[in-house]
């Protein structure tokens, strides 16, 4: 063959794999609203910077026709987002419901080995029916197609990973999905171990989709989704958003954005209208942090998930830091498990990615009670507690409000956060004065009065005074000068000895807990 | 569609109530406040609506997930 023969072959094939699972289930799609896996891709990279690899790679099963198999199945390859590189796998449900083959798990191999040993995230757009059949069935099917990557699912965070939920997730397709740092799900798209069929045929359980995995279970029962996208566009837009907070990798720090032309103005104003006079009134701690961050910058994960907690990701003066707060607009900002799980998890990301933590303190302590013993919440308690004392990247902490018992330590308080500040209206203490009062008078004959004068007296015992005073806390700050302040101690607090790396101690902890 | 039910997003006790059968009520609109842990917690309506009954008395105890409210949308 001659070279021009070959190059007309080259192009020839290539044609043949872009035509994906055909016109007829393209145009379905295109009707219903999704995006195919090519354009997915185009919405996700920088115009023109695609580099595919494995275009003209087939199912390599016995029997296999290449014609029904064009890439696979799966779409790999390389871009870029703002300039810096990505990887990305995005399945092609219309060929063979992207199932998972011996051929495309090696193309998703490839890419995640580059993206992880030369330092870039990885993006996978999730849309696969699982495992193919019937090439994975029996031992030699089991044998040739599953196990032979020990790397397949396990995270040492080198670099970010991202998962979309776009369509039906079965089997590899939410695996990586819980695996990932970021993870964004359609509505009307599922993720579940196994399809409703595979639940109904083998237990009998006749499951609706959207009850097995939709998006309402995943934001708001298992935390496993961060951010719910009405479109596929959305989605994708979203996970450029949460890259673009990121470093590439773990050894470099997150990339910094110039400060905002304009400081916010009104940071007394916002604040003073949002916090109540009334210590017993509840409010909505996101307008705190949103009066406090870089305007616009806000970047809340799991928004419906433990929700008496705040986590997300904003800038200070341009530069990228995690927010951990109470939100006592929900059970008055005590923390429950879910917000115990939401919370360990974002630190443990945060830490990987030298990503300074702040932490906004209002919780009247833990949720106590029968239900959270009944989901470990001890344990709960510990994993997060622990988590936040292996982090090393900078922890500063904010009391604005309430900080009450092992809550306290958990919020940052004392030596677990580097630098504790303090707002004129902080209270602290092991528990509220009138469950104390209870406490110390338990079994004895106290007139009224007396609980009445004990109740003060720890009231006043509560103040932010005592903690200036025995120097627990560094500084006390009006709420105006919370972000000054801050902004300056993020830079004192830089790592400057490791050029702003943390020691990622906690880089294989897993992703759920 | 069908009646909502509202529900008690913690453990507490009922401490006032702010609406009534009968009450139109915007998403948002709060209809009672629990006191748990020594602090106010409002119940708000999910939807907009008609509240159609309240399930709950003042004083009353409330476990996490109990209906407080049904509004009919």
């Amino acid at each position: 063959m001659s070279m021009d023969e070959g190059i007309a072959a080259l192009r020839a094939r290539e044609r043949a794999a872009r035509v994906m699972g055909g016109p007829e289930k393209l145009r379905k799609r295109r009707e219903a609203g999704i995006l195919n896996a090519e354009e997915r891709i185009d919405r996700l990279v920088d115009p023109g910077s695609y580099v595919e690899t494995g275009l003209l790679a087939v199912s390599s099963a016995p029997g296999a026709n290449a014609r029904d198999t064009p890439r696979d199945g799966k779409l790999a390859g390389f871009g870029r987002i703002e300039g810096r590189p990505v990887a990305v796998v995005s399945n092609d449900f219309t060929v063979k419901g992207a199932s998972s083959s011996q051929t495309n798990m090696k193309k998703i191999g490839h890419v995640k080995r580059v993206a992880t040993e030369r330092g870039f995230p990885i993006v996978f757009f999730g849309e696969s029916s699982g495992a193919r059949m019937p090439d994975n069935m029996g031992a030699r099917g089991m044998g040739t197609q599953l196990g032979n990557d020990p790397t397949q699912y396990v995270r040492h965070r080198e670099s970010p990973w991202v998962s979309a939920v776009l369509g039906q997730c079965y089997g590899s397709s939410a695996w990586y999905t819980c695996l990932a740092d970021f993870a964004v799900m359609r509505k009307g798209a599922v993720m579940a171990v196994a399809s409703p069929l595979l639940a109904s045929a083998a237990i009998g359980q006749k499951v609706d989709p959207e009850e097995l995995g939709g998006w309402k279970l995943h934001s708001e029962v298992t935390g496993l989704i961060d951010r719910v996208a009405e479109t596929d566009e959305e989605a994708i837009d979203l996970i450029r958003r949460f890259l673009s907070y990121m470093p590439s990798h773990n050894n470099e720090t997150p990339p910094r954005l110039p400060p905002p032309d304009q400081a916010p103005q009104d940071v007394a104003a916002r604040i003073r209208e949002t916090l109540p006079e009334n210590r017993r009134r509840v409010y909505d701690m996101r307008k705190v942090i949103e009066a406090i961050v870089d305007p616009a910058s806000f970047f809340e994960m799991k928004p419906a998930f433990g929700r008496t907690a705040v986590t997300g990701l904003a800038r200070m003066d341009g530069a990228t830091v995690g927010v951990v707060a109470n939100n006592p607009r929900h059970k008055a900002g005590a923390m429950d498990v879910a917000a115990c799980e939401k919370i360990t998890r974002f630190l443990v990301m945060c830490d990987s990615f030298n990503i300074p933590i702040l932490l906004f303190v209002d919780t009247p302590g833990f949720v106590i009670g029968v239900e959270g013993e009944r989901m470990k919440a001890p344990g709960k308690i510990m994993n997060f507690m622990t988590a936040l004392q292996l982090c090393t990247v900078p922890k500063l902490s904010v009391i604005m409000r309430k900080s009450y018992g092992q809550a306290y330590l958990n919020m940052g308080g004392g030596r677990n956060s580097d630098e504790v500040s303090a707002w004129p209206t902080a209270e602290i203490s092991f528990m509220d004065p009138a469950y104390a009062v209870q406490v110390v008078t338990w079994g004895r004959d106290v007139s009224d009065d007396e609980k009445e004068r004990l109740r003060q007296d720890m009231e006043r015992d509560n103040s932010v005074w005592g903690l200036a005073e025995i120097y627990a806390a560094q500084r006390v700050i009006a709420p105006e000068e919370t972000r000054d302040h801050l902004i300056q101690m993020l830079d004192f607090h830089q790592l400057r000895r490791s050029n702003g790396l943390g020691r990622h101690k906690l880089a294989g902890w897993p992703t759920t807990y | 569609m069908a009646n909502q039910e509202i529900k008690s997003e913690v453990t507490g006790t009922v401490w006032k109530i702010e609406c009534k059968a009968g009450d139109r009520v915007a998403e948002g609109d709060v209809l009672m406040i629990l006191e748990s842990m020594k602090m106010e917690i409002p119940v708000e309506a999910t939807l907009a609506g008609e509240i159609v009954e309240i399930t709950v008395q003042v004083d009353q105890p409330v476990a996490e997930g109990d209906v407080v409210c049904v509004v009919r949308p």
